[in-house]
């Protein structure tokens, strides 16, 4: 365990390098550069000039990589635009993403468990199609407009939620910030939970024609029984595996949904930073991203060596040969 | 005197339609309810949405036109500032002397300003900021126009005196842009500003609070507090103002966005004059647009009238040079020299033997843009040109268009005041070198009157707008919309900052 774990860690370190590299190449391949977007109109080239070497980008790509790298360990990458510490700007971002993300995961997962399961059991029955079609229709219909339609009716209709934004005192009315992350909770966990479902209904039509439901159910188990004794550990694995990498990616439906509801957050902060070519501020955000991405795959990795032990046997097996 | 008429007409027309919403609100029993709960919220902030976020809080980086749009003269104030009629009036400065000579400019502040924190201003704080935009290091727009000082000097704690290298009559329209703070500082802060706001704070990406300043040195602030709400998308601010949570939304880039608020008696609509000018400009260097024929034709053979109602229906100006309607040089015959007709335009490329002519048009993608773009395209067809559609981003277009001038034609909306001087200057992107225009610039600067001022830009305005560097498409109409219980705020924008001071809520 220890040895799988020692080898997992020295990838990941080994893929932040490369993605941290790839990150920033990326950047400076795109058209556009920051010192014309935050200058504007009317500048002059000496200006300009004098910008891009207060900022550094004048110097050679590598001597600006190593900067970048040197400047993540002592916390020092400041926004070429607004000139903060990203640091600063990204845990300020996060008490509004986090909780977003995190609940949107959590009300996906409580609707897609049941839903994927039931779909998977009653596959040839009525509710099983509806539930398959569903899926399909979330699947196919735009997140974005998916917040559109939940702002139209409930906020400018009805007028039971805000139409967006978030209180400026941030949780300090934890009433206030609640209600204003209730819709777009809702729009990223419909997304996120027409992917899980189809998951969920395969790993159980998987579990529901296996060899050992069938035999628990002739040996007098009902079909609720023979899934609760039996079916759960197996149909876990795959499962686990595609929560893990949801639970990442409701992340990344973050940043289509703030917009959408004009939550200050991670989704926002990158957005802008983009538009602006405030280089340090996306590699950081999105090193941070593949950072998550990462630590959630190891951590699904570890969870289903725990939940089928056969796993375990097998890498520990390819690990010695 | 034309261009006061027409202000007049503007303001007028204005207030008739203000009252025609109100009335028309009276008139509906069910409008009275909805002032009344919105009466009672009356001692909230006045929350105003933009789309129009600052991006730092640094002086002299860039002509961010969000920071000087919600904090000039809200927060900080200049020597002198451009009043919501466009006409440059005494700020800071109580009195401006000019010598006859016009090289000495002597300035006395007003009295008994203190910063937000207390502090008196005096003539070393000014002296400071103004040395700071003219520095060296300095990467303000407006740096190269305020070069033309030579000596700063502060002969006591009220006078300021600015020595010039050459008279120029713009040096009080361009003082305004330039706030004054506190001796040394580099960044606005809410200690450093002398205006009826101070700044209370700025949470980036979302919004930006100015609370009244009580002691302020003129007439008090009517609200108590103001703030500015940023969004990203024009859609979610509109949905914000449409349930409550914004008072008033500064500017409507979309006509498609107007429909749910026009005949709500909750909302009024203002439509004023903007200086935000629809340029479609060739690159002045690059074959075939090195021929003055060329570029007439391509002007000549597109209808602007077309353009603008495609993109705004019933609201905009068409216009045919640079100026735009406040300002005192614009002509509304401009926009006859090269009016619609594809016949000339046809003719004008044969004279110029072209045949089969095609470039490209390189503009920042987003509705507004891609409308133009098509209509521009299917214009040129019927005169046998193509036009080919590029697509691009903002940065992308500074770097591509801006800074390297590496483009056939481009689309740009310009917003800045008095930008039609940078057709005297060849090395601004449109690469534009005209030795009569030049002149007519330094003509204008070094007049010795207002009058011979507006003269010599209308001709250069005038001489632009027969060569046609660039087609000036229109001017956008500046849309507001504010909630039926806000005023105070004009309908039109004549230059940078919008001017909160004067806004309240009334019952």
């Amino acid at each position: 365990m220890v040895r799988f774990i020692a080898l997992r860690l020295a990838a990941l370190i080994a893929s932040l390098v490369l993605a941290s590299a790839v990150i920033f190449y990326v950047l400076r391949k795109l058209p556009g550069e920051s010192a014309g977007a935050t200058l504007g109109v009317g500048t002059t080239v000496d200006q300009l000039d004098l910008l891009r070497a207060e900022l550094g980008t004048d110097l050679p790509v590598w001597q600006q990589y190593t900067s970048w790298i040197a400047s993540l360990f002592d916390g020092s990458t400041t926004s070429f635009i607004s000139r903060e510490p990203v640091s600063e700007l990204i845990t300020s971002k996060l008490p509004i993403t986090l909780p977003l993300s995190i609940a949107a995961f959590v009300v996906a997962v409580l609707i897609s468990i049941p839903l994927g399961v039931i779909a998977g059991v009653y596959r040839e029955s009525v509710v099983g199609v509806v539930v398959s079609a569903l899926s399909q229709l979330g699947l196919a219909i735009p997140v974005f407009w998916v917040g559109l339609l939940l702002v139209w009716w409930f906020a400018l209709r009805e007028r039971w939620l805000p139409s967006g934004g978030f209180p400026r005192t941030g949780w300090e009315d934890p009433g206030a910030a609640i209600t204003s992350l209730v819709l777009p909770v809702v729009t990223i966990a419909i997304a996120m939970s027409s992917v899980m479902v189809r998951y969920i209904r395969s790993a159980t039509i998987d579990v529901v024609q296996s060899d050992y439901i069938r035999t628990a159910r002739s040996l007098g188990y009902s079909m609720w029984g023979a899934l609760a004794r039996h079916g759960l550990r197996n149909g876990a694995v795959p499962v686990v595996a595609i929560l893990g990498i949801e639970l990442a990616t409701s992340l990344l439906g973050a940043v289509v949904v703030e917009n959408v509801f004009a939550l200050p957050g991670l989704g926002t902060l990158l957005l802008t930073a983009v538009t602006g070519r405030d280089f340090p501020v996306v590699q950081n955000l999105v090193l941070l991203l593949t950072v998550v991405v990462l630590v959630m795959n190891f951590l699904v990795e570890l969870l289903q060596r725990a939940i089928d032990p056969r796993l375990q046997a097998t890498s520990a097996a390819g690990a010695s040969a | 005197m034309n261009a006061k008429l027409r202000l007049a007409a503007v303001a007028i027309a204005t207030s008739l339609v203000l009252a025609a919403c109100g009335s028309s609100g009276g008139s509906d029993e069910s409008t009275t309810d909805a002032t009344a709960t919105t009466g009672a919220e009356s001692t909230g902030p006045v929350v105003i949405g933009s789309t129009n976020e600052p991006t730092s809080l640094q002086r002299n980086v860039g002509g961010s036109s969000g920071i000087s749009e919600t904090t000039t003269r809200n927060v900080y104030e200049g020597l002198t500032s451009i009043d919501d009629s466009g006409a440059v009036i005494n700020t800071l400065a109580k009195d401006v002397e000019v010598s006859e000579d016009g090289l000495t400019y002597t300035f006395t502040l007003q009295d008994g300003v203190t910063f937000h924190d207390g502090t008196p201003l005096t003539s070393k704080d000014a002296a400071w900021s103004v040395s700071e935009i003219i520095s060296e290091e300095s990467q303000a727009a407006r740096a190269n126009d305020l070069r033309v000082i030579t000596d700063i000097a502060t002969p006591d704690d009220a006078t300021l005196v600015l020595t010039l290298e050459r008279p120029t009559q713009s040096l009080l329209f361009f003082l305004a842009s330039v706030t004054i703070v506190k001796d040394g500082d580099k960044e606005n802060t809410s200690d450093n500003g002398t205006g009826p706001f101070q700044l209370e704070e700025w949470v980036q990406g979302s919004h930006m609070t100015l609370v009244r300043n009580e002691n302020y040195w003129g007439d008090a602030a009517k609200a108590e507090e103001v703030s500015f709400q940023f969004y990203e998308d024009e859609t979610a601010m509109n949905n914000a103002l449409l349930t409550g949570q914004l008072d008033l939304v500064i500017q409507q880039s979309n006509p498609d966005q107007l429909a749910q608020f026009e005949g709500n008696p909750e909302f009024v609509i203002t439509e004023g004059n903007s200086i935000k000018k629809f340029v479609w400009t060739f690159n002045n260097k690059e074959e075939p647009f090195t021929d003055v024929r060329v570029r007439q034709a391509l002007y000549k053979a597109i209808n602007r009238e077309a353009i603008l109602s495609a993109v705004w229906g019933e609201y905009g100006q068409v216009i045919g040079s640079m100026p735009p309607v406040s300002e005192p040089w614009y002509d509304e015959s401009f926009a006859e020299i090269h009016a619609y007709d594809p016949d000339a335009a046809t003719a004008l490329l044969d004279e110029a033997g072209i045949d089969g002519l095609e470039f490209s048009i390189q503009y920042v993608a987003g509705d507004t843009n891609e409308i133009i773009v098509q209509q521009i395209k299917s214009d040129l067809a019927a005169v046998g040109v193509t036009l080919n559609l590029q697509p691009i981003d903002d940065a992308t277009w500074y770097e591509a268009v801006y800074t390297n001038k590496d483009y056939e034609s481009t689309l740009m909306d310009h917003n800045n005041p008095r930008d039609v001087l940078w057709y005297a200057n060849p090395e601004f992107y449109w690469q534009y070198d005209n030795k009569d225009v030049q002149d007519l610039k330094v003509a204008s600067d070094e007049a010795a009157t207002e009058e011979e001022q507006i003269e010599a830009i209308h001709s250069l305005s005038e001489i632009i707008a027969e060569e046609a560097p660039s087609a000036w498409l229109f001017m956008a109409p500046q849309i507001r919309i504010a909630s039926a219980d806000i005023t105070g705020f004009p309908a039109d924008k004549n230059a940078e900052p919008f001017y909160v001071a004067q806004i309240t809520r009334t019952n």
